[in-house]
């Protein structure tokens, strides 16, 4: 096949390999906790390019944004509370004959799993034959926007279902979603927020519809506003996530019109979530956009809640009144 | 070896260093960080096991399936990171208590 | 386009599924009518699925391609009498327990934080049931997951808070192994389709590989010896209701999974000494989790350590049916211990909450003569201990029986001797809480008059589990329509 005889391919994919290792590697054992989620936020990186030469590019977008970008930022910003009272970052590993044994186990399963994966049988062009037929009546062009919202589109309602529970856990685990800043935010975020802003709303817009003709969609393009979204929490001087009206619907917004289009079609075709073929490529669109609000929302949702706890009173003193009118301690 | 191969036992090898990094640290953001690392192993798999069509085209299910293994990957670790922060809050410990006693 | 049409039996999967989203969608946006649409859905949720019961008993099965996609390329949805059979019982245990939670839950917080987290809970329930797509599985038990650990975390105490994070770190990494098990089976045969892998896939390293990570996740998540470590503190910490759902419905929803991946694809090709293996875990989560009850200081942490008893029973599935005659027996029995678990455990654990709304605590040394004070929760503790002991006339009875029938008739009889040990010990530790709260010690200190839906709904649990018990014929021609087995 062209892949294994282009060497420089060979090479760089090597060379990519390895470098994803080592820093899987390094990230997870090093003692140092803001270094081990810097080299995580690399490792993502890495990862990305790795999904290009995988030919994923829909993905290495995804993964950029949120896997790295995202998921990154939750774990500075949950690191920073962590340690705010506590600087060491405790590491203890366990005894040394439970780490021979553990260590023999993984390494037994990872050289049976690469075995397996080593004789798998050759790949079966089956599922791309069906999707390249259905195609044409899906009502977008790039393949994997016609899966995620049209083929396998409950998936995605279920998916944007998971978003939005996340949202309502993180913020039924923290008592005080109120994020307040130890100061005033500075002028350069100032600036930077005026310059960019208007370009966010603008680059995901055009990642939104570009999703339809190639790699882009709904999640990628939700991930990117909810950068902005961030931002402007972060220049904020005080963000009250109970307090906000808007905000609950903006979060459910995704998950409710995708909802209502299923029934809708359910009940006027018969059939749940199968789209009219006139008129696929416009109910996309419109889901795609109630999603990518919702993402977003949710992000940034997820990003405060894991943020905030300024205001919190000392432990458990709060957590008496929480659920239940009256003391209600299980001892 | 192809490509794709190549990717696949990278994916797997990383599954194994997440498991094992999260049996072995007692440190609950390591503990996230390493579920983090195994998931990219899977979707790694996963994704080059759909680039080994025989044409140029690689197959779009599977990076359906990862995309949607990314956002649920992001929900919950925010789900873990807020609980590990509200943990220390309550209890000033990084770190899974024993399991009662009684 | 009439009213009726919406109600055709084709569509009744979808509204099972979307009425809870729908309604999780509308308690997180307008949090002050939670309670009304908790109560809404507890309604009519289990009428439609009476009457999916009902088309079932008559048709047998009913599918569902989902946006009209054949498999492999779309998602098919599928009800035959064992799908439907685990949705009418989350129906009631759910039901109940909705009816209970409102009167629990108070506070103002519940309304933004509860409600949206037990409607995501029932609807990833119901999408688990029905799906007959190995990934779409995986999404419904990450929702599934997700809201389960969140629910646990309610209670925001600092053991609650600590047996939820150790609950999600156990919940993660099965899923992956059930992920990466799903991906073997996509790369090896092409198809997501459960039907498709049932028919077509071959026997290979492959499968079994896959079938050892998934069945490893799926065991996880269900707490069967050893991996049932976290289920104590997360099912004793939990506020009451989330506590019966759990016991009764969760665990239960990936022992489901496994059964399905198990007879539809994995069985011919596995090696029975694994089934024994299995039964061997079984066996000492029954006598491990029974002694732990006898220990257990908190009424709670003991009806925990029942469930951790009672899951080793389900497992007893795998040797039991290693024989073509005892196949059916044998499962037919695991599944009414579900059933009949689901039920009695729920009952025993809204009991349980009401004791501690009445008295604060529930440490059993200092709960004597409570049966004074609330006689109809006794009562239905009583009644559940029943079912859970295995005594007639009730589901828990019939579960056993099915069970000693198929170990003597293969031939195992080693497996009867747990089971009976399992039954003594069951005695136990029902009646170590028994002869407290029976007891004629002068009367515990005053507590608060307990709500009467509180002690009504875990009577009707516990009366589920002895009527199980009385209509058995019935039960049996549900779980059969569509031959599952």
């Amino acid at each position: 096949m062209e892949n294994s005889l282009n060497l420089a391919a060979v090479t760089f994919d090597g060379v990519l390999a390895l470098v994803l290792l080592v820093l899987a590697w390094q990230l997870l054992r090093s003692p140092n906790l803001f270094k081990a989620i810097v080299l995580f936020i690399s490792f993502g990186l890495m990862l990305s390019l790795a999904w290009v030469r995988l030919k994923a590019v829909d993905i290495a977008l995804a993964e950029a944004a949120i896997g790295a970008g995202l998921t990154g930022a939750l774990f500075l910003t949950a690191l920073d509370r962590l340690q705010r009272n506590n600087q060491k970052a405790g590491d203890s590993l366990t005894s040394q004959p439970g780490k021979v044994i553990a260590g023999i186990s993984v390494l037994a399963l990872t050289g049976i799993l690469g075995w397996t994966v080593w004789t798998l049988p050759p790949f079966s062009d089956q599922m791309l034959a069906l999707v390249s037929s259905n195609m044409p009546i899906s009502g977008v062009e790039n393949p994997v926007t016609a899966v995620l919202l049209n083929f396998r589109g409950y998936d995605t309602l279920l998916e944007i279902g998971v978003l939005l529970l996340a949202a309502v856990g993180v913020l039924a685990v923290t008592p005080s979603a109120v994020m307040v800043a130890d100061s005033a935010p500075s002028p350069i975020l100032i600036l930077l927020l005026r310059l960019l802003l208007p370009f966010i709303i603008l680059v995901s817009g055009y990642i939104l519809w570009i999703g339809k003709y190639a790699p882009g969609g709904a999640f990628q393009a939700g991930a990117v506003l909810a950068a902005g979204g961030i931002l402007l929490a972060t220049a904020a001087v005080r963000f009250n996530l109970s307090a906000s009206k808007a905000l609950p619907l903006a979060t459910g917004i995704g998950l409710l019109i995708f909802l209502l289009v299923a029934l809708a079609t359910m009940m006027l075709r018969g059939n749940y979530l199968q789209y009219p073929v006139a008129h696929a490529g416009t109910l996309i669109l419109v889901i795609e956009a109630a999603a990518t609000l919702s993402i977003a929302a949710v992000l940034v949702l997820l990003f405060v809640g894991v943020k905030s706890d300024a205001d919190c009173p000392a432990p458990g003193e709060d957590s008496k009144n929480f659920i239940f009118e009256e003391e209600n301690t299980i001892k | 070896m192809t490509i794709p191969l190549l990717y696949a036992l990278v994916g797997v090898v990383l599954l194994g260093m997440g498991l094992y990094s999260l049996v072995m640290y007692s440190h609950l953001v390591r503990k996230i960080l390493a579920l983090n690392v195994s998931g990219a192993g899977v979707f790694l798999f996963l994704v080059a096991a759909a680039d080994r069509t025989s044409g140029p085209l690689p197959d779009p299910v599977p990076h359906a399936m990862v995309l949607t293994g990314i956002v649920v990957a992001v929900s919950a670790t925010a789900l873990a990171l807020a609980l590990a922060c509200r943990i220390h809050q309550v209890s000033g410990t990084t770190q899974l208590t024993d399991n009662e006693p009684d | 386009m009439s009213l009726i049409d919406f109600l055709r039996p084709m569509n009744l999967p979808a509204w099972i599924i979307s009425l809870p989203l729908l309604a999780a969608v509308v308690t997180v946006v307008l949090p002050r009518t939670s309670r009304w649409v908790g109560i809404f859905i507890a309604i009519i949720i289990p009428l439609v699925v009476v009457k999916l019961c009902i088309e079932i008993l008559d048709q047998g099965t009913l599918q569902m391609q989902v946006g009209g996609w054949q498999a492999p390329l779309g998602i098919q949805l599928y009800a035959d009498g064992l799908s439907t059979a685990m949705l009418a019982i989350s129906a009631i245990v759910l039901g109940c327990s909705t009816f209970y939670a409102r009167s629990y839950f108070t506070g103002k917080a519940a309304l933004r934080s509860f409600w949206p987290l037990w409607m995501f809970l029932w609807a990833a329930l119901n999408a688990l049931f029905l799906s007959a797509d190995i990934f779409n599985l995986y999404v419904t038990l990450e929702l599934l997951g997700l809201s389960a650990v969140a629910l646990v975390a309610l209670s925001q105490t600092a053991d609650a808070l600590s047996a939820a994070m150790r609950y999600l770190l156990v919940s993660l990494t099965g899923s992956l192994s059930y992920l990466m098990g799903v991906a073997l089976l996509y790369a090896a045969n092409g198809t997501l389709s459960l039907k498709m892998l049932a028919t077509t896939a071959p026997a290979s390293p492959s499968l079994s590989t896959a079938f050892a990570l998934m069945a490893a996740g799926l065991i996880m998540k269900s707490a069967l010896f050893p991996m049932h470590f976290w289920l104590p503190p997360a099912h004793a910490n939990a506020p009451a209701p989330v506590s019966a759902v759990l016991s009764a419905l969760v665990v239960k929803a990936s022992f489901y999974i496994l059964m399905r991946l198990w007879m539809m694809i994995f069985e011919p090709s596995i090696n029975p000494s694994a089934a024994q293996l299995i039964g061997i875990l079984g066996a000492f989560a029954i006598i491990w989790g029974s002694v732990q009850a006898l220990l257990a200081k908190r009424l709670k942490l003991l009806v925990a350590y029942s469930t951790v008893a009672q899951i080793g029973y389900l497992f007893l599935i795998f040797p039991l049916s290693s024989t073509p005659q005892t196949a059916q027996t044998a499962w037919q029995g695991g599944f009414y211990f579900v059933f009949s678990h689901a039920c009695a455990k729920a009952a025993v654990f809204l009991a349980a909450g009401t004791v501690i709304y009445v008295f604060g605590h529930d440490r059993i040394d200092k709960l004597h003569g409570i049966v004074r004070r609330m006689p109809v929760s006794m009562f239905a503790f009583a009644l559940a201990g029943v079912s859970l002991i295995g005594l007639p006339p009730s589901g828990g009875f019939i579960a056993k029986w099915l069970y000693l029938n198929a170990a003597l008739t293969s031939g195992q009889w080693w497996w009867c001797i747990i089971i009976i040990l399992g039954g003594l010990l069951a005695t136990a530790y029902i009646f170590r809480f028994f002869s407290r709260a029976f007891s004629y010690l002068p009367e515990v200190a005053e507590g608060r008059p307990a709500p009467k839906i509180m002690e009504w709904t875990a009577l009707g649990l516990a009366l589920c589990a002895i009527f199980l018990g009385l209509t058995a014929p019935t039960v049996t021609q549900l779980l059969n329509a569509g031959k599952p087995f």
